[in-house]
Parts: structure tokens; C-alpha cells; sequence
């Protein structure tokens, strides 16, 4: 049997908004992978930290408050100078849309907005690990 | 444009219905309303308990305020903006700090850079506070501060020595500190309500504000109590204000405790409360809401004074049935949401802005939610009488069932020890999850339509919509002049102020902590360094790795 993939969900920074991030998180565990949840008030370097204690594939975010530039910047940097620029990055929330791209640009693998329905998500998240 | 083979040409031989009957909390609504259902009337506006309005006149004596919750960035760039929102037509003041402040960091902690000044104002010291009112007169606009506990003590004791500063006599001052424990950052889920402060201490310093307040603030209101952001995580109508009453009952018996009679403090309680986009379900939950707490605070606390039994509710139209697909719908949705407000009979009301799905609002949007409530209040004629559903068969109905099942839930949180209890145990936090779930379960199935998400969905859609946009040096320039700040004080004395402030709230717990935290501010002491004195004397840590 092939191994579940893990994944580590949680929010870094202060922002409390968890309503997407719970609700994906179910629906992830439901479509089979293994997630693991870090809640609240998260930093760039514990969730660098956790990913290397988990042994986890990828991570997930959530950001609403407009500071997901400055903490996806920060977390790829330190997965890169960890080695660890194989785990994949993805993104849910409060997004505008030039920074999706710009997002996209500095290496984050998925970007979920808003209204994004659920097959929508594990379709793309299952096909992130298909390459 | 459609794809000519998709378009449903049988939706009108069909017949088009809706999915369900059900309203968003799950009453299963009849084919028709008549009499039966509603045998009697209700008695009128402004008379107990209060369900068809606090007022008799209602908004033909004065129209509810419009105060658009806005503050981001520096203090001095919401100075302008509130100004700027003045100048267009709000009537009240509603300053949103930022999360670092309510959550007691300074912008310089560790913590705080990537948020600081995002979705609120930076505020960390009394010349904050000045710079933020500079130029509004504290005597004549209404404003609410929204800080929650124990940091809502600290902002207050700068709030009045601002207007100790502007010349403005403490006694005068008009407004409401939010000062709700637990739900102010996003609910009562347990991790926001307890990872940066002790829930009970912060409940013991939510009373010292309201006390401090009711000695020698008598028109200020000393806590609104939260339930609309009880309502964004996701419950129902019924949870919502179920939760929001039980948590109101615990700063009753808190208040009682201190030997404070019912009619001293309650008629200076305040709630505040979503609307979200089910009409007759909104407008009937806050005639109930009105109902209920009418009848407690008469029958359960003896209240005698009317004041006291009115339930006054500040309402900001809910966010959740707002999209970011498609988002001109959202002043459509925003619109409606109002309406049912006012049909509701609310005393203040934030109409939320249509970009609310991509960041905060644009001087444009803002501008647009002012203009919403002032076509609802000018044009459409619904002011002219009070509570013009009063005595329509389903809204008395719903308002009857509404009540009925906010009842019992709270029954059930009683039993279970109070609301406090069911925080701590999270129970709370199991009850909004199974709700989030739930309602996702909901749009996913279209069982809840949304327009735009899972029915009328343009999968190609390119949105077209200006943004809000910070300076991108805000962060940068406004923890740099904190730390600035920090270094220009007489250090001795800061230390001697942090230093006796953690004594004098460790050596008597009792004591109101509203002298001390006076004395603190005068000395140039932040609001973070104040919490982590306050954090010292509770032996509690925040922890992060």
C-alpha cells in the first residue's frame, strides 16, 4: 500500500481566522492524506522545525489579514537554506490576485482563494504528487 | 459567454425552486404563516420586553449610527482616514486596533512584524492614542474602541488621558469599549482566547474597565458583548446568540459578585451582533434577542429600572455570505443585509464592504457601504414607522421558535456549568467546528446556494476590482519608530512603573486595576510592556518556537 502523504496545515503569524484552514484540513484527512495540525500562531522557523520533526511532504498555509507575502517569502527561504526546497508550499485565504502570480513566482505550489470547492482542492493537491 | 449547449432551457417547464424550506439554523419553514401562529400580538415598540424595539419612536427619533469599523497602518494615517469618513457621512467612530495590539504585542515583538498594522491600527502608547484623535472632539462623536480584555484596561487609560489632554472632561465622553473577553479576535475558538492571556483574569480586568467606567464615564458603555464574531466562525443563528447570552451571564455574575446592583450596570451593556444573508430568520434573531435578555434581566435578576432591560445591539452585516467570485454581488448581498438590520431594529450598524474577499476596504467601498445605509435610511421609506414587520405572521413566528430554541441551548450550556466552563472544556470549540463542517458540507452540496460559487460559477472569471494597498514601508517605518520610542524614555522610570504595576496586581488581586494602569501609561510605558507586566503577576508565558 502507498504511504499516505503528510501534510502539515497551520497559520503563522497573528492572525486567528482558522474557519478555511479547519475546514480544509478535514477535507484533506477525508481525501486520505495524513495531516498534521499546528493551529495558530505559528513561525517561519517552528513550521521548518515541524516539517523536519514530522518528516512531512508539504505544507499549508492560511493568511487573510494581507500578510501572506511577507511569511511565504520568509518560510521558502528557510526551507531552501534547510535543504528542504522539495516540500511543496500551498496556499488558502485571502488573496488579491496580483499576488497570486507573484506568489506563484517566489515557489508556492498551489494557491486556493476563496470559494475554491472542495474536489477543486484535492484534485490539485493530488496532482501536485502525480510528477 | 455560455456555452449555448449548457443553457438550461427547461428551468421554466421544469418550474424553478429552491433546494429546501429550511432557514440557515435549520427551522423548516411552513407553506404559509397565518393567524394561528401568531395568536397574539406583541406588545408595542419600546415597551417590555422590548421585541418590537428599545424605542417607541425608533428611527423616526434618531436614525441608527453609521460607524464604519475602519484603522489600519500608523495612527496617523487612520486619523486621516476617519476624517475622511466623517467628511462622507459616518455618524460615529469604530477604530479597529490591529492584531498585535489586541493581542498585547508591541510592533516590535518577535512576533508581531509580519502583522503589524495589516487589519487595524498600530497602537502601543499614549501619544498613539493622541495622534489617532487628533482633531475629533471626544465630547461630541460617539466612538467605540474595539480592544477586548485585559488590554481594552490599558487602551482606556490612554483613551482618557487623551482626553484629559485634549481638555475634554472625562465625565463627557460617549462611546463603548468593546472590552469582550474570549471572542474578540475570531470567536471563542480556544486557542485565540487563551494562548496570549488567562481567561479568567482577563473576565476580572474585563469588570474593573466596566466598574472604573461606571463611576466616572455615566454615558459610556462599558462592554458590548461580541457576538458577531461568535457568528463568522460559522455557527448558526441560534448558537450565535446562544453563546453570545451565556457569556453575557458570566459578566452578570461577575458584576453581581462585586455587590454592584443589576440596575447600576446593565442598562450600560451593549451587544453586537452579525446579520447575515437570511432575512426573515436575522430580522426575527434580534427581536428575540431583544425578548430574551428583557426577561432575564427582569425575572432572573430582578431588574426594575427599564434601561436595564434593553437590549441594545450593533450590528455588522455578516462576512460570510460575502464571495470573492464575482464581487459587485457582495453590495447586493451587503444591501439586503442591512435592510434586514434595520428591519431588526438595531442602534448602530457597519454595512460590510463588497471587497471584503480580497483586503480591506478601499476609500471607494467604504464609501459605498455609508451610501448603502443612507438609501435604506433616506429613500426607501422604511424609517418611517417603528419595527415595520412587527405582527407579520412568520416574523412573529420565527421570533417565537428563534427563542424557543435559544433557550434551550442555553439551558444546555448552564447545565454544563456556564459558558466559561464550556470554553475551558472545549466544548465551545467542538460546537463551532461541527458547525464550520457543516456548513461547508452545505455549499458543497448546494443545499445553500451561493451565487457565483456553486450556482452561476464563471470558472474563466477574471476579477476586475481595485484593491486596498498599503504603504509597503509601513511595517518597516512604524516598528522602527517604536523602537525609537523605547530608547528616547527614561528608562528607570519605565522599569519602577512595569516594576510596581506587577506588585501592586500580584500583592491584591482585588483591587480595580484601572488607578495603576493610569499611573503606568503617565510614564511613557507601552501597551505590550504593560501586558507583559500583567502576564508577570498572572505567572503566565506566551510561548512560541
Amino acid at each position: 500500500m502507498e504511504k499516505k502523504k503528510r501534510i502539515l496545515i497551520g497559520k503563522i503569524g497573528l492572525d486567528g481566522h482558522d474557519n478555511g484552514m479547519r475546514i480544509v484540513a478535514k477535507w484533506l484527512a477525508d481525501a486520505g492524506f495524513e495531516v498534521i495540525y499546528l493551529g495558530l500562531y505559528n513561525t517561519p522557523e517552528g513550521m521548518v522545525k515541524a516539517v523536519l520533526q514530522e518528516n512531512a511532504d508539504f505544507i499549508g498555509c492560511s493568511f487573510l489579514g494581507g500578510e501572506h507575502l511577507f511569511y511565504c517569502r520568509k518560510l521558502l527561504d528557510l526551507l531552501r537554506k534547510n535543504g528542504l526546497e522539495d516540500k511543496k508550499l500551498i496556499i488558502g485565504g485571502v488573496i488579491p490576485p496580483d499576488d497570486v502570480k507573484v506568489l506563484r513566482d517566489i515557489g508556492v505550489s498551489a494557491i486556493f482563494t476563496p470559494g475554491t470547492m472542495r474536489d477543486a482542492i484535492i484534485y490539485k493537491v493530488k496532482e501536485l504528487f502525480k510528477a | 459567454m455560455k456555452d449555448p449547449d449548457k443553457i438550461q432551457y427547461d428551468r421554466y417547464l421544469k418550474g424553478e425552486r429552491l433546494p429546501h424550506f429550511r432557514t440557515l439554523s435549520g427551522i423548516e419553514m411552513k407553506e404559509f404563516y397565518d393567524r394561528g401562529d401568531s395568536p397574539q400580538d406583541p406588545p408595542d415598540p419600546g415597551v417590555f420586553p422590548f421585541t418590537r424595539g428599545v424605542y417607541r419612536d425608533m428611527y423616526r427619533g434618531r436614525l441608527w449610527t453609521r460607524r464604519q469599523q475602519s484603522g489600519f497602518g500608523t495612527p496617523e494615517e487612520s486619523n486621516r482616514l476617519i476624517h475622511f469618513l466623517l467628511s462622507k457621512g459616518m455618524t460615529g467612530l469604530n477604530i479597529d486596533y490591529d492584531i498585535p495590539t489586541k493581542l498585547g504585542l508591541d510592533p516590535d515583538h518577535p512576533l508581531a512584524e509580519g502583522d503589524v498594522g495589516l487589519v487595524g491600527t498600530s497602537m502601543a502608547t499614549l501619544e498613539d492614542t493622541e495622534t489617532l484623535f487628533k482633531g475629533i472632539p471626544l465630547d461630541k462623536v460617539s466612538t467605540t474602541l474595539i480592544v477586548n480584555p485585559p488590554y481594552s484596561a490599558i487602551h482606556m487609560a490612554m483613551y482618557l488621558l487623551t482626553a484629559n489632554r485634549q481638555g475634554v472632561d472625562v465625565s463627557s465622553l460617549i462611546g463603548t469599549m468593546m472590552n469582550c473577553a474570549i471572542t474578540q479576535l475570531v470567536g471563542p475558538t480556544y486557542q485565540s482566547g487563551t494562548h496570549f492571556f488567562p481567561v479568567d483574569p482577563a473576565i476580572k480586568i474585563a469588570c474593573d474597565l466596566m466598574e472604573y467606567c461606571l463611576q466616572h464615564i455615566p454615558r459610556w458603555n462599558i462592554i458590548n458583548i461580541n457576538s458577531r464574531n461568535i457568528r463568522e466562525t460559522g455557527v448558526s443563528a441560534v448558537q450565535e446568540v446562544a453563546f453570545v447570552f451565556s457569556l453575557a451571564l458570566e459578566y452578570v455574575r461577575s458584576m453581581l459578585a462585586r455587590g454592584i446592583e443589576i440596575d447600576r450596570f446593565a442598562p450600560r451593556i451593549a451587544f453586537f451582533a452579525s446579520v447575515h444573508i437570511d432575512f426573515l430568520e436575522e430580522i426575527a434573531k434580534l427581536r428575540a434577542m431583544r425578548r430574551i435578555w428583557a426577561r432575564l434581566m427582569k425575572e432572573t435578576f430582578g431588574a426594575k429600572n427599564p434601561k436595564s432591560c434593553m437590549c441594545r445591539i450593533a450590528v455588522q452585516t455578516s462576512s460570510l455570505p460575502l464571495t470573492a467570485q464575482q464581487p459587485l454581488n457582495n453590495i447586493v448581498r451587503a444591501a439586503i443585509q442591512t435592510l434586514a438590520t434595520v428591519f431588526g431594529g438595531s442602534q448602530s450598524v457597519h454595512t460590510t464592504s463588497y471587497d471584503e474577499g480580497y483586503a480591506l476596504p478601499t476609500d471607494e467601498a467604504q464609501v459605498l457601504a455609508i451610501r448603502t445605509q443612507q438609501i435604506i435610511a433616506y429613500e426607501t421609506g422604511v424609517c418611517r414607522t417603528a419595527d415595520p414587520l412587527g405582527g407579520s405572521y412568520v416574523i412573529e413566528k420565527l421570533t417565537d421558535e428563534l427563542e424557543e430554541r435559544l433557550l434551550s441551548l442555553m439551558e444546555i450550556i448552564e447545565k454544563k456549568g456556564g459558558f466559561l466552563e464550556c470554553f475551558k472544556s472545549q466544548w465551545i470549540e467542538n460546537e463551532i467546528n461541527g458547525a464550520r463542517y457543516e456548513y461547508a458540507r452545505q455549499l458543497e452540496a448546494g443545499e445553500q446556494i451561493q451565487i457565483g460559487v456553486n450556482m452561476e460559477r464563471d470558472e474563466d472569471e477574471e476579477v476586475k476590482i481595485n484593491i486596498f494597498r498599503q504603504a509597503s514601508d509601513m511595517q518597516e517605518k512604524r516598528i522602527r519608530s517604536i523602537q525609537e520610542y523605547k530608547k528616547s524614555r527614561n528608562g528607570d522610570k519605565v522599569r519602577r512603573a512595569l516594576e510596581n504595576l506587577t506588585r501592586q496586581v500580584k500583592e491584591n488581586q482585588k483591587k480595580n486595576i484601572l488607578p495603576v494602569l493610569i499611573e503606568t501609561v503617565e510614564q511613557k510605558v507601552t501597551s505590550g510592556e504593560m501586558s507583559d507586566a500583567l502576564r508577570e503577576a498572572y505567572d503566565f508565558k506566551v510561548h512560541y518556537v
